[in-house]
């Protein structure tokens, strides 16, 4: 798969196999419905987080997820052979991959990326998740450089 | 001639109150979130300069949390749904 900034300040994804569109998809399905419920567990019952805030976090967690399948089935179903992340999406984008590497860590600790020794991955489960957090990790740095532009 | 008594100085020092200030919000260090992206949700909600979001990020990093904001609990709780929507681990404790 081939990544560019584009012109009008997008990200330009260029799958080249089918597996490319596979990994785009795994994007939605890596990420884990309970990451709201999760964040509850740091507050405490008075806070009253389970009842008000997870719910509109589950909404807008379920949302960024759903905005990557409807974009990708899309690129697909009309046999392109693009797809480009609008500045517009951008944030539904990284918090989507962002839930999927949070769900991967959470299932198998890899760590931070610098301290892996890759020859201890010899699960091919566990290999596939790290080389897509490995990818995911990389989209993120790039909507972060050309995307999402900090003009502070 | 009449003597005409000069005004009392009033005392300028006054007692400031102290201001309580009992929770705080407390990042919490994940191997996922990029650095980058850390400091730039605390620099979005906190209104920080981009020298002490960095300041405040490598604490999370190097010593596992960091306390960013302290105040009253209605307000921290509202910083806390903010870092929760943008997924950093977030939390709120009573100062000690």
């Amino acid at each position: 798969m081939t990544i560019t900034p584009t012109l009008s300040g997008g990200l330009k994804l260029q799958p080249e196999e089918e597996q490319d569109w596979l990994i785009l998809f795994e994007i939605a399905n890596d990420g884990d419905a309970d990451l709201a419920q999760q964040f509850s567990e740091l507050m405490d019952e008075d806070s009253m987080w389970e009842e008000i805030v997870q719910p509109e976090l589950e909404t807008e967690f379920s949302k960024q997820r759903k905005t990557i399948v409807d974009a990708v089935r899309q690129a697909q179903e009309a046999g392109e052979d693009e797809l480009v992340i609008e500045p517009a999406d951008a944030d539904a984008w990284y918090g989507a991959l962002n839930q999927a590497r949070l769900a991967i860590e959470a299932k198998h600790q890899f760590g931070p990326r610098e301290l892996h020794d890759l020859d201890e991955l010899k699960d091919p489960e566990m290999r596939s998740a790290y080389f897509r957090n490995d990818f995911y990790c990389s989209v993120q740095s790039l909507l972060l450089e050309y995307v999402m532009v900090d003009e502070s | 001639m009449n003597a005409v008594e000069a005004p009392a100085k009033k005392n300028k020092t006054r007692s400031r109150s102290k201001v309580d200030k009992p929770w705080q919000v407390v990042v919490l260090d994940d191997p996922v979130n990029l650095m980058e992206y850390v400091s730039r949700v605390l620099i979005q909600i906190f209104g920080f300069s981009k020298e002490k979001a960095s300041v405040l990020m490598l604490a999370v990093h190097q010593q596992g949390r960091a306390i960013v904001w302290s105040g009253d609990r209605e307000k921290g709780e509202m910083y806390v749904n903010q870092l929760h929507s943008k997924q950093l681990n977030a939390t709120l404790e009573k100062t000690k």
